[in-house]
C-alpha cells in the first residue's frame, strides 16, 4: 500500500495562526504553499519540527493526509479544509477573508 | 448582584499579573509548551482550530450592564468583534492572541470577571436558573448558594486537581431551566415538612461519551451543612475517581460503577467525619452578608395587568408574537421576564456581536435593569421588566436583530461551536442549526409545532447537549466525512431523560430532511395538544424509525 501524501502543520505560538511547513521558506500561512511529503519524509519533517517548537516559533505540530487535485493540495478531512480557510459560517474571518489563495 | 470584596479583587488582579509573567516566560523560551499548557488552561486559554480561545466565566450566568459593556469592548479589541455564549453560561472568544491575553484578563478584572476554572480538572463555573430571583414558584434565589460555592471552590487547594472537571448547578424551583440533572452535582432548593429551606442534592450527572442523569444522594441537607456535604462528595470522588483513563474519570462513572447506595454510604461516612471537626458550618452572618447582594430590586407596587401592555399586544401583531414565546410570568404583579433570543434565523446560535452587547448594556441602563442573565440554551434574559415597558424594549431589540420570537420553539436550537472552531469536534454543528432554522422559519409552523428542543453537538463530548434534546443531533466523522446521528426523546427540563439513537446517520444535507421527516411523523401522530416529547414518549421510537428509514 503506497504511503499517503501528507502535509506538516502547526500553530504559530503568538497569534495561534495555522501554518504549514515549506522546506525552503519555513512556516507559511497558505496550504497551497505547503510541502507535500510521503512516508518516511513526513515522519522526518515532524521530528524536525520539534526544534521549531523548542525555539518558540510554533506549537502542536502534526501531519495530516492530503490528496492532489489538478496540482492543488486538497485535505482529505473537512477539518483541515476548515483550518486552512476559516469558519465555514463566517467567510469574513480567517484566511479566506484575507483572500489568501488556499 | 454580588460585588467583589478586597480579597476577590486582589485575587483576580494577582492572577492576571501572574499570567502575564507566565506568558512572558513562554515567549522568551524559559517555559516549554508542555510546561506552559497547564498554566494557560488554568486561565481558560485553549488552542483551538484557528487560534487561541479564551473562555470567560460568567458566574451563575449573571452580568451587570457594566460587565456586558466591557465584554463588548473586549470582544472588539481583543477578538474579532463578537463572542459566543455557551451552554455553560460562559462567553468564548475564538480569536485571542497569546501576548494580549494578560491585558484582556486585567480588563476583565476591572469589572470583577476572570477566566479561572473555565478549564482544567477543578470545579468549573457554577450555573443556575436564569430566572433566579424572578420566577413565581422560587423558594429561594439559587445564586446565593452559587456565590458561596464560587468562593468555596475558587482555588480550593484540595479540589484543584480532581480526576476530571466538575460541574455544579443550583436551582430553586420545580421547573428546571438549567438542565440540572446533567451536572456532576445538582442542587435543588426545597422545603421540608416543617417548612424549613434546605437542599436536595444529586450526584453523577453528565453527558459526553457515557451520559447519565444525576441521582439523589441527599434528600434534605440543612443549609448550614451544605459545604460539609459537598466536601464529603468531593473527597469520595477525589479519592476513588479514576485517574488512569480520561473517559472514565468523571464522578458519573464512579457513581455508576459502585452504585448510588454505596456512593451514599461513603459520602455519609465522610460527612459524619467532617462534621466531627465542625469546621465547615456556614456562619449565619456570612450567609446573610452574601444573601444581601441578591436581594430583589425595589419593585414598584403595580397592578397585575398593564392596560398599556395589553393594548400594545392587540395593536402590534409582531410584538404579540414575540411576547407569546419570549415573555414569561414574574413573581411580582405588573412585571415580566423577557428572553432575548440569540437565535436569529440563519445566524450562529449563541453568537453576540460587540455592538449587540454594548447596545444591550445601554438598554439595561435605560430600563433600569441591573442584571442580564445568560441561559444554558444560549439566550439572554432580562429578569425584571415592567410589563408596560415591554413594547419599548421590543422596539429597541428589533433593529439589533435581537427580537427573534422563537424561545422554546423549533428554531431555538442549541449548537456547540463544532468543527467550525473547535479542536475536538468531528463535524460542524452551526451550519446544521442554521439550515434547520431556515427550513422551519415560518412562524405559524413553529407555533403549530409548539415546544420542540433541538440540540446539536459536533462530537461525543456533547457541549451541545444532544442527549437531552427532544431531537438531538450528534455529528461524527465517518471516514473523513461529516455524518449526523439523530437521537429522540431527551429532555433537560424537570422531566429529564436521555435520548436514544434512532438509527444510521445522515450527511449534512440529509440531516435537515431527516429532522423534517421526524417532525412530520410527530404532526401525523400527535394527540390532544401533545408536545413532540409527549408523542415520542407515548409511542416510542418505532413509528419514527419506520418512517425515517422506509425504503
Amino acid at each position: 500500500m503506497p504511503h499517503p501524501l501528507q502535509v506538516l502543520t502547526a500553530n504559530r505560538l503568538q497569534p495561534g495562526e495555522v501554518v504549514y511547513w515549506n522546506g525552503s521558506t519555513g512556516w507559511v500561512p497558505r496550504l497551497a504553499d505547503a510541502q507535500v511529503f510521503s512516508g518516511v519524509e513526513a515522519e522526518a519533517a515532524l521530528k524536525a519540527a520539534a526544534e521549531w517548537v523548542r525555539k518558540g516559533e510554533v506549537v502542536a505540530p502534526y501531519l495530516f493526509d492530503v490528496g492532489m487535485h489538478q496540482e492543488t493540495i486538497v485535505p482529505v478531512k473537512v477539518r483541515e479544509a476548515i483550518r486552512a480557510a476559516g469558519p465555514s459560517v463566517r467567510r469574513d474571518l480567517g484566511k479566506q477573508a484575507r483572500n489568501v489563495s488556499l | 448582584m454580588y460585588r467583589y470584596d478586597e480579597f476577590d479583587s486582589q485575587l483576580v488582579r494577582e492572577r492576571a499579573e501572574q499570567f502575564r509573567g507566565q506568558v512572558a516566560r513562554r515567549l522568551s523560551g524559559e517555559l516549554t509548551e508542555d510546561e506552559f499548557k497547564p498554566l494557560r488552561l488554568m486561565n481558560g486559554l485553549y488552542l483551538q482550530l484557528h487560534s487561541y480561545m479564551l473562555r470567560i466565566a460568567i458566574p451563575y450566568g449573571t452580568l451587570s450592564a457594566r460587565q456586558l459593556r466591557k465584554l463588548g469592548d473586549i470582544s472588539r479589541h481583543y477578538d474579532r468583534g463578537y463572542g459566543h455564549f455557551t451552554t455553560r453560561q460562559n462567553l468564548q472568544l475564538h480569536w485571542a492572541q497569546l501576548p494580549r491575553v494578560p491585558d484582556a484578563l486585567l480588563e476583565l478584572a476591572d469589572v470583577e470577571m476572570h477566566c479561572m476554572q473555565t478549564s482544567g480538572n477543578n470545579v468549573r463555573n457554577i450555573s443556575a436558573d436564569p430566572f433566579a430571583g424572578a420566577a413565581a414558584d422560587e423558594i429561594e434565589d439559587p445564586r446565593i448558594l452559587c456565590e458561596i460555592l464560587r468562593q468555596w471552590s475558587t482555588l480550593h487547594p484540595e479540589f484543584s486537581f480532581l480526576p476530571r472537571k466538575f460541574k455544579i448547578c443550583v436551582i430553586g424551583t420545580e421547573e428546571d431551566r438549567a438542565a440540572l440533572l446533567i451536572h456532576d452535582i445538582a442542587i435543588k432548593i426545597v422545603r421540608n415538612g416543617a417548612g424549613e429551606i434546605g437542599y436536595r442534592v444529586y450526584v453523577g450527572g453528565g453527558l459526553g461519551r457515557t451520559p447519565y442523569l444525576a441521582e439523589e444522594i441527599g434528600s434534605f441537607i440543612e443549609k448550614r451543612d451544605i459545604l460539609s456535604f459537598l466536601e464529603a462528595i468531593m473527597r469520595v470522588y477525589n479519592e476513588a475517581g479514576r485517574r488512569d483513563n480520561i473517559w472514565k474519570a468523571r464522578v458519573k462513572i464512579l457513581v455508576h460503577q459502585i452504585g448510588i447506595e454505596e456512593m451514599r454510604r461513603r459520602v455519609e461516612a465522610e460527612f459524619a467525619d467532617i462534621k466531627k471537626g465542625a469546621t465547615l458550618e456556614l456562619p449565619a452572618e456570612e450567609l446573610a452578608r452574601i444573601a444581601a447582594y441578591f436581594a430583589p430590586p425595589a419593585f414598584a407596587a403595580l397592578p397585575a395587568e398593564s392596560p398599556e401592555y395589553e393594548a400594545q399586544l392587540r395593536e402590534h401583531r409582531d410584538f404579540a408574537q414575540w411576547a407569546k414565546t419570549n415573555v414569561h410570568a414574574h413573581k411580582m404583579p405588573g412585571y415580566a421576564i423577557a428572553t432575548i433570543s440569540l437565535k436569529s434565523i440563519g445566524k450562529t446560535p449563541g453568537d453576540c456581536s460587540s455592538e449587540q452587547m454594548e447596545a444591550l448594556a445601554d438598554i439595561m441602563d435605560e430600563f433600569g435593569q441591573a442584571e442580564i442573565r445568560i441561559t444554558h440554551e444560549q439566550n439572554m434574559v432580562l429578569p425584571h421588566m415592567r410589563k408596560a415597558d415591554l413594547y419599548a424594549l421590543w422596539r429597541k431589540l428589533v433593529p439589533l436583530d435581537l427580537a427573534t420570537p422563537n424561545h422554546g420553539l423549533v428554531t431555538d436550537i442549541i449548537a456547540c461551536p463544532g468543527l467550525d472552531y473547535c479542536d475536538l469536534a468531528n463535524a460542524r454543528s452551526i451550519p446544521v442549526a442554521q439550515a434547520i432554522a431556515t427550513r422551519f422559519c415560518d412562524l405559524d409552523r413553529q407555533h403549530d409545532l409548539g415546544e420542540l428542543k433541538i440540540k446539536i453537538s459536533g462530537c461525543i463530548n456533547a457541549c451541545g447537549h444532544h442527549h437531552v434534546g427532544h431531537i438531538g443531533i450528534l455529528g461524527v466523522d465517518r471516514k473523513g466525512v461529516e455524518n449526523y446521528q439523530i437521537l429522540l426523546g431527551g429532555s433537560g427540563a424537570e422531566d429529564a431523560s436521555l435520548g436514544e439513537i434512532l438509527g444510521p446517520g445522515f450527511d449534512q444535507e440529509g440531516i435537515v430532511d431527516a429532522v423534517e421527516n421526524v417532525i412530520g411523523t410527530y404532526t401525523n401522530l400527535r394527540q390532544n395538544g401533545e408536545r413532540f416529547l409527549d408523542t415520542y414518549r407515548r409511542l416510542g421510537p418505532q413509528p419514527f424509525k419506520e418512517r425515517l428509514y422506509a425504503r
